[in-house]
């Protein structure tokens, strides 16, 4: 094969070091090809590094690791696939500058503090995980000073770099993260007036508000959102308002709260600037592109996994997913090397979801796989009993009862082997719903 | 785009003092407007105000009656019930690190206007120093706008705004090249609201010859939707400037100043101006030393460029004729997904209305990275430095965005606002005091201050410079040294990969990225860290670098420029700053491990 796209060929290559990417790579390694792992900073794990609290793993370990371990965990799996002669290879401190379809393959280029490199491959998996919404994104309004950080960068901050942030800290939004922060604070000796939520329920997982919030005492305001910032230099204050039905504050009952540090935890964003300028539509309602259940982009070769494609709950669906990337990265990789084989998409049908359903992957399926497929979706509003249908054409393939759903925690569904092949069989529109059962 | 080629017509002359009659005519002006308990008296040459009012409004209307006679300026010393104008703020640091320190030529204020000043001078044998009261060149309005290089059309004829600005423009060109900033002479679309406008089409072409401005083109409803497909439906034609431009505003206000630097020019940040001894040279006063938070220093000759507080500067001396007032504006950015979508800077302005109003009515304009930014609002306000965004401002500027249909509010990525700082007779002052010999003043300096700042700093440089030659008798010599070119930034982001790839292999922090919404590298962050002005805060390295612009706003890279600020300056991270005063970033190290007592 000619060397027409780069310096360099490679069977798969993933872009990003954090736990959707490395258990893409672990996977592409126990399929036998050759990868390459792209990280931007020094080390791998992503942001795990900084999750220094525990609950890691209880899916895939059973165990309640914590962020670090947990990544330790992969890390030493990836170390030792080296050792056994698997071909996985990792760059650190290497920057994907851009990523171009060249023919039937990808050509990326890298920036490195050796120079600038040029890889030609026949599969991409983007494991680019999230990023934080900012102030400005939730129209923050006020001063501009020094002590409005977002979760993850006073996480950062105390956990790695050893430094306070602040000592007298207003919460805004409920995201796990921000959970987690405000215990975080209380533990370094910082005084944490409260977590205020715009929204009526909690964005994070139930068992962080138990832990991280009612067993430190720290005060949750649902139904208030912070609606100024003062301090010229420093955060001197917020005010905070209660909001009405339709999400405005009502200005009468605000309440100036001194502090030194606002913290955000106000959603996430996943990152796919580098696809979107491929011209790939993101689906408005996961962040990500629409993909299969082999997390197959509408362009041939291209896999999105991890938080990228959607933002989970849990670490070990990340690694779910990435490994699900890597394992059919690899599959397409090979068949590609041999034959001019067609993209899953040429047998995919789009899913569509309906009633309480927030936000689903794979948004279309496979229909030539023989393996069943994996939904994961939200729910739009708190059911405490709710019917999960799947259908095709009209006819329904699979029903099944769901209980204690909530908006915040990821549902994983496998479809069982007899619905899936009545799914392959019927010809028509496939559709996801799930319905609230009588009177929840 | 092209250069304008239109000639200027020659620089108006400063405005007239006041005659008794003119006080006469504002008093009875006062009084038809309500305001008749007001006391309205000369000073100075100026209308000078004095009284009680209960609305800063009614404050700022009778300034403007005031105005409405021939007058030098109009000092307002009206209080209003309730409102306490907010104090400038100082820098806390008091030492005596300038004590005894003598210059020939003492600048007050950094901002575009006093950078391109210290550029200016420092043409000449001389000692110069820059005084600012912030951390940073540009801190205030000359960092808080949308950097449009206006053509000069919009100021009313035969003010030194239009003046000012028509030759500002014209000089950018060749300053973008000597000082190594980004430049791009987009040109700009005045869109009609309705098919009727063109009827005034002889009225704006007069306008145009009057202000020196080269003649725009006129567009139909389809020439201007071909140019800019996105356009809203609602405009019916439009008048295109090709010499509008855009630029980075502290860009340009960081070149001014590293070019001074490069040519004997001091630079001292957090360092505000406390008082002027003046003393009697013949028949008039002068400044013999200037007060400072870091001791007292020598000046031959002062130049007043202090922006927002330059009436506080005039005060000072003893030569009020000019009160400033804020007016506050506040811009939106869009992501930069959007940089295709419009070329030109776009505004749909109340052409009949603008006369009624102080602001050109804002629009939607590509900067020149590459975001779009839609602004700016106006607003009067007490708080010359109040940055604070609201939410009724920032629905204000979201109307600007249906100028392109391509855009809507969810691409904003953040928004800011700025205080243009405003006098009541609307124009510039570039003049010499008429009361002390040595001092210069240039205030006033709002929008188009950007755009005229090169032509503003020819002419403030050369009256401070004839003040001298008053005072020594001789001719002011050359600065033989002296070098107009600054080399230009190193932006890897706007390099191709090859010629990356050769900076990479001399530097390799310059393959080392840190902001990857921006794509700045760990090599940039450390030459803005050790560029000729040494600044190190938060702020300081993001307008040079960009680092923590783009759409995560630093989410990411926050604690890696913490800790290349700290490799860099050695300041332990509880000591960076994001900008001026107390805006630590840090508070204090997590709790620290107790190291057992050792014993020996």
């Amino acid at each position: 094969m000619s060397d027409v796209c780069g310096d360099e060929l490679v069977d798969v290559v993933v872009v990003g070091g954090g736990p959707a990417g490395v258990s893409a790579a672990l996977a592409v390694g126990d399929a036998g090809a050759e990868v390459l792992i792209i990280e931007r900073e020094d080390r791998l794990g992503g942001v795990l590094k900084q999750c220094i609290h525990d609950g890691f793993g209880v899916l895939q370990y059973g165990e309640r690791l914590t962020g670090p371990e947990y990544a330790h965990r992969h890390v030493a799996a990836l170390k030792c696939r080296q050792t056994q002669g698997g071909q996985i290879r990792v760059m650190t401190g290497a920057y994907l500058h851009s990523l171009r379809r060249d023919g039937t393959r990808w050509s990326i280029d890298l920036i490195t503090s050796q120079g600038i490199q040029s890889i030609g491959t026949a599969a991409v998996v983007m494991a680019t995980g999230c990023r934080e919404r900012t102030d400005r994104q939730i129209y923050l309004h006020g001063d501009r000073p020094a002590g409005i950080f977002t979760a993850g960068q006073a996480q950062r901050l105390i956990n790695i770099d050893g430094v306070m942030p602040g000592r007298n800290v207003v919460v805004l939004g409920s995201g796990d993260i921000g959970l987690i922060m405000a215990r975080r604070f209380v533990l370094e000796g910082a005084r944490v007036q409260g977590v205020y939520e715009i929204q009526s329920t909690v964005s994070g997982l139930a068992r962080n508000v138990a832990q991280c919030l009612e067993d430190w005492n720290i005060p949750l305001h649902l139904g208030t959102t912070v609606t100024e910032v003062h301090g010229r230099n420093r955060v001197e204050a917020v005010t905070v308002c209660p909001v009405d039905g339709s999400g405005l504050p009502d200005h009468n009952a605000a309440e100036r709260i001194p502090c030194d540090t606002l913290i955000l935890s106000v959603g996430l964003i996943p990152e796919n600037d580098i696809i979107a300028d491929l011209g790939l539509p993101l689906d408005s309602s996961t962040g990500g592109p629409a993909v299969t259940q082999d997390r197959e982009t509408q362009l041939p070769g291209l896999y999105v996994c991890g938080n990228a494609l959607t933002v989970y709950d849990l670490v070990d669906y990340v690694s779910e997913c990435g490994q699900a990337a890597g394992t059919a990265a690899t599959r397409g990789a090979t068949t590609a090397r041999s034959a001019a084989a067609p993209s899953a998409h040429a047998s995919a049908g789009p899913v569509e979801t309906s009633g309480d359903i927030g936000q689903m992957v794979p948004q279309l399926l496979d229909l030539a796989a023989d393996q069943p497929p994996v939904f994961f979706f939200r729910v739009k509003r708190a059911m405490d009993k709710a019917t999960l249908t799947i259908s095709r054409g009209g006819v329904q393939v699979e029903s099944r009862r769901l209980t204690y759903l909530r908006p915040p925690e990821m549902i994983r569904y496998e479809l069982r082997e007899r619905a899936w092949a009545a799914l392959r069989r019927n010809p028509g529109p496939i559709s996801v719903a799930v319905e609230a059962a009588d009177g929840s | 785009m092209s250069e304008q080629n239109g000639r200027p017509r020659r620089r108006p002359a400063p405005r007239p003092s006041v005659t008794p009659a003119g006080v006469r005519r504002v008093r009875r002006r006062l009084r038809r407007g309500g305001l008749g308990s007001l006391g309205c008296d000369a000073l100075n040459g100026a209308v000078h105000l004095t009284g009680v009012v209960g609305r800063w409004d009614d404050r700022i209307r009778a300034g403007y009656i005031a105005a409405s006679v021939r007058c030098r300026g109009v000092v307002n010393d009206i209080a209003v019930s309730g409102i306490t104008e907010p104090a400038m703020t100082v820098p806390r640091v008091t030492d005596e690190s300038l004590a005894g320190k003598a210059y020939d030529i003492v600048v007050v204020g950094a901002g575009v206007v006093g950078c391109a000043i210290a550029r200016e001078l420092s043409r000449f044998d001389l000692r110069i120093a820059v005084l600012e009261k912030e951390d940073d060149v540009g801190v205030h309005a000359s960092s808080r706008n949308d950097g449009m290089i206006h053509p000069g059309f919009a100021p009313p004829p035969g003010t030194l705004k239009a003046w000012f600005n028509a030759t500002g423009n014209r000089m950018y060109g060749d300053l973008a090249r000597e000082l190594g900033f980004q430049f791009d002479r987009v040109g700009s679309i005045v869109l009609f609201r309705s098919w009727w406008l063109r009827l005034l089409l002889p009225i704006m072409r007069l306008r145009a010859h009057q202000n020196g401005v080269d003649s725009p083109r006129v567009l139909t409803r389809g020439g201007v939707s071909r140019l800019e497909p996105n356009v809203t439906a609602r405009q019916h034609g439009g008048l295109q400037f090709l010499s509008t431009g855009i630029v980075n505003p502290f860009e340009v206000t960081i070149a001014f100043a590293e070019n001074a630097v490069q040519n004997g020019v001091e630079f001292h940040f957090e360092t505000v101006l406390t008082g002027v001894e003046l003393e009697m040279s013949g028949e008039r006063r002068q400044i013999r030393s200037i007060r400072t938070n870091r001791g007292v220093i020598t000046a031959g000759a002062v130049v007043n460029a202090a922006g927002s507080w330059a009436d506080a500067v005039a005060s000072l001396a003893d030569d009020r004729f000019f009160t400033i007032h804020g007016r506050r504006g506040v811009d939106a950015v869009l992501d930069k997904q959007l940089s295709s979508t419009q070329h030109h800077a776009l505004s749909m302005p109340d052409l009949l209305g603008s006369g009624r109003t102080h602001s050109k009515g804002g629009g939607l304009i590509p900067s020149i990275d590459g975001n779009l930014i839609a602004g700016p609002t106006a607003e009067e306000t007490p708080d010359r430095e109040n940055y604070a965004t609201t939410h009724t401002e920032f629905t204000e500027v979201r109307d600007q965005l249906s100028l392109n249909d391509a855009v809507s509010s969810e691409f904003i990525i953040t928004y800011f606002a700025g205080v243009r700082p405003a006098t009541f007779t609307e124009d510039f002052i570039v003049e010499r005091s008429i009361r002390v010999r040595n001092l210069t003043h240039v205030a006033g300096i709002q929008s188009p201050g950007l755009a005229s700042a090169p032509a503003i700093a020819v002419e403030a440089a050369r009256l401070a410079v004839e003040s001298l030659r008053e005072e020594r008798g001789a001719e002011m010599g050359r600065n033989e040294t002296f070098n107009p070119i600054r080399p230009a930034r190193i932006d890897l982001s706007r390099l191709p990969l090859a010629e990356r790839a050769v900076l990479i292999s001399a530097r390799p922090d310059y393959g080392q990225p840190v902001c990857r919404c921006e794509d700045v590298t760990e090599g940039e962050i450390r030459d803005a860290l050790r560029s000729p002005l040494g600044v190190c805060s938060l702020d300081s390295i993001k307008r040079r670098t960009r680092a923590g612009a783009g759409r995560c706003h630093g989410g990411f890279c926050l604690p890696r420029v913490l800790e290349i600020i700290h490799e860099e300056t050695g300041l332990p991270l509880e000591s960076i700053r994001k900008k001026s005063g107390d805006s630590y970033l840090v508070l204090g190290r997590t709790k620290k491990i107790q190291r057992a007592p050792t014993h020996v």
